[in-house]
């Protein structure tokens, strides 16, 4: 069929609206990456748009030679992997029993999972626990109160609610446990539901910066975001900080770029790898 | 399976479900200790609390006075209250009447599009900010838009300013960022589930539209709406519910106290006024007063989606 005039323009249309779009999401990265690349003249005259100005890489080897760094970053990782895995063995191990329909009880455990995600205690009690159970300064602290999310506990549900209840059936007759068909037909089937939900997990322990800023007191305990944030409040790196053969050439600026863009690294890379898993898994999970 | 009757019906039940309960044990313990656990706190919104009352945190709230409603019955003659409340109305109103209907238009667009490598490109990026974090946004933000930054240094060389702007302190402008930046970070993202009611639709639909001659425009306005109106009601009943969210991470992390008047919310306030000032019981008043009237919300758009869709959140 031929395209009639105004459907030729609409496309057109469509076109530069969605590249203008796209760009103003990858342009500030691109301004980013090059304020990390060029050196205190370039970056303080203002020059640096979207390519390094007076290319040098001594940002880069200041946070690679930055302790706080390594510290955030292997908090950070030990928070994600760990909370991750965690979260997922509790998410499904609650998500499987309240998406049995023979199991009478699970309205009521339904309504205890769905209360906390309406109503919280609010930030001062929450934090009072904390202090209570002696969580202070302590890893735990931002994982325990973060293993199981009712939002991601119903994606997983309503997952495994549309698995066809044969196959149940037939895993009873030949004796198997609920732990059996939870472990060899349940998980194995729901695939690219978890995938999903791990990853809004994993994302969430990655960003939370939150929890780090009220609960972790000393320095080599903060998770990385949490390090960001202090770097993002500081108007300037104090020279001292600063090894004495780059601190003339450095600006805060570009040493704040580095260290954010290094941080964002691992998602930049991660994500469309996972990309196409994610949106079949939320789009499965959430057709009711 | 045992063929015998079990005179006790709740032995069989148990050894019919006992496993079922075992698996819920992990979640139970986890949102009894972290949720449920820090509601009852909430008592020293009626107290006085005093940290130094007892040894530990529990001890000193059983041992603070009673106060009843004396927090409740100051919280509107108090000034930073009422400023953060109308600006959570306020930012919220805003970011729903200019974000709402951009995911909308974003999935209509992208449905349009034949190129199956543009789609999957376009897609990529603008789901992108999603995963970003509120500190890593607002770095990029701040990098942008700082006195040094691309967008007052074109300002500057276009001869639109002479002297840069300060974006993140002028308090007729805070509000504006707030709003792009949350759109420039969720809108892609929020397109997802548009996209999909999109590409539910049958085409034979569209077909028979193009048939009779209707243009792309005609097509959208008479079977893409209509189609996904329930969706889009939907959507909106629940945005509308959770209207008391105001954007917590992102305004405490782009905020500054030059910024308060039009840029402190509920929960920035809680937070400022708790932890910063250790003024807990007042701060719990206020996230109380908070929490109370989200949940009102939360529960009136829950049931109103139920009532005409027959569908809710839960």
């Amino acid at each position: 069929m031929i395209e009639s005039r105004s459907d030729k323009i609409f496309s057109i249309v469509v076109y530069i609206v969605l590249t203008i779009f796209g760009l103003t999401i990858i342009l500030p990265f691109l301004n980013l990456l090059a304020t990390s690349l060029s050196d205190q003249v370039a970056v303080s005259n203002g020059s640096v748009a979207f390519w390094p100005k007076r290319f040098t890489l001594s940002a880069y080897q200041f946070v690679m030679e930055n302790r706080q760094f390594w510290n955030g970053l292997k908090n950070s990782l030990f928070i994600t992997v760990v909370g991750t895995l965690l979260a997922m063995v509790v998410t499904t191990l609650t998500a499987y029993p309240l998406s049995l329909p023979k199991f009478r009880a699970r309205k009521t455990f339904l309504v205890i999972f769905i209360i906390v995600m309406l109503f919280n205690g609010g930030l001062i009690p929450t934090y009072l626990l904390i202090n209570q159970i002696g969580l202070r300064n302590n890893r735990w602290a931002l994982i325990l109160p973060c293993l199981i999310s009712t939002y991601n506990m119903l994606l997983v549900k309503n997952y495994f609610e549309t698995l066809p209840e044969a196959l149940y059936e037939s895993a009873k007759i030949d004796g198997a446990t609920e732990l059996q068909i939870f472990l060899k037909i349940t998980l194995p089937l729901s695939l690219p539901t978890l995938a999903t939900v791990a990853l809004f997990y994993a994302v969430g322990f990655w960003n939370a910066y939150f929890n780090g800023m009220i609960y972790i007191s000393t320095p080599d305990k903060m998770p990385l975001q949490t390090y960001l944030q202090t770097l993002l409040n500081m108007a300037y790196i104090p020279a001292h900080e600063l090894p004495p053969e780059i601190a003339e050439s450095l600006s805060t600026e570009s040493i704040r770029a580095a260290t954010i863009f290094s941080a964002t690294l691992p998602i930049l890379i991660l994500y469309p790898l996972l990309q196409k898993y994610f949106v079949k898994g939320l789009v499965l999970g959430s057709d009711k | 399976m045992n063929p015998q009757k079990k005179p006790n019906k709740f032995l069989k039940h148990l050894k019919q479900y006992g496993a079922l309960y075992l698996f819920l044990i992990p979640g139970l313990i986890l949102v009894l200790i972290f949720n449920y656990t820090p509601m009852g706190g909430i008592v020293i919104a009626f107290k006085n609390y005093d940290i130094f009352a007892g040894g530990s945190p529990i001890e000193s709230i059983i041992k603070s006075e009673w106060v009843g409603f004396a927090h409740f019955k100051a919280l509107f003659a108090n000034d930073d209250f009422t400023n953060a409340f109308e600006n959570t109305l306020i930012i919220s109103t805003y970011k729903i009447v200019f974000l709402f209907p951009i995911p909308i238009m974003l999935a209509i667009m992208i449905t349009d599009i034949r190129s199956k490598w543009y789609k999957k490109t376009i897609q990529t990026i603008i789901y992108l900010p999603h995963f970003l974090s509120w500190i890593v946004v607002t770095a990029l933000f701040i990098q942008i838009l700082g006195p040094y930054g691309v967008i007052n240094n074109w300002l500057k060389s276009a001869g639109v300013i002479t002297q840069s702007i300060a974006f993140f302190g002028n308090n007729d402008i805070f509000r504006g960022l707030i709003v792009i930046s949350a759109g420039w970070k969720e809108v892609g993202w929020n397109a997802i589930i548009y996209i999909a009611a999109i590409t539910g639709i049958d085409p034979q639909l569209f077909e028979a539209a193009k048939m009779d001659g209707a243009n792309k425009v005609q097509q959208i306005i008479y079977i893409t709406l209509p189609s996904i109106s329930n969706t889009i009601v939907m959507l909106f009943i629940l945005r509308i519910g959770a209207i008391l969210d105001a954007g917590f991470d992102q305004i405490l992390n782009m905020y500054s106290y030059v910024v308060y008047d039009k840029g402190d919310i509920l929960s920035t306030l809680v937070y400022r006024a708790g932890l910063g000032q250790q003024n807990y019981s007042f701060a719990t008043a206020v996230g109380l007063f908070n929490s109370i009237v989200a949940l009102v919300m939360v529960l009136g758009g829950n049931w109103l989606s139920r009532k005409i869709f027959q569908k809710g959140l839960w």
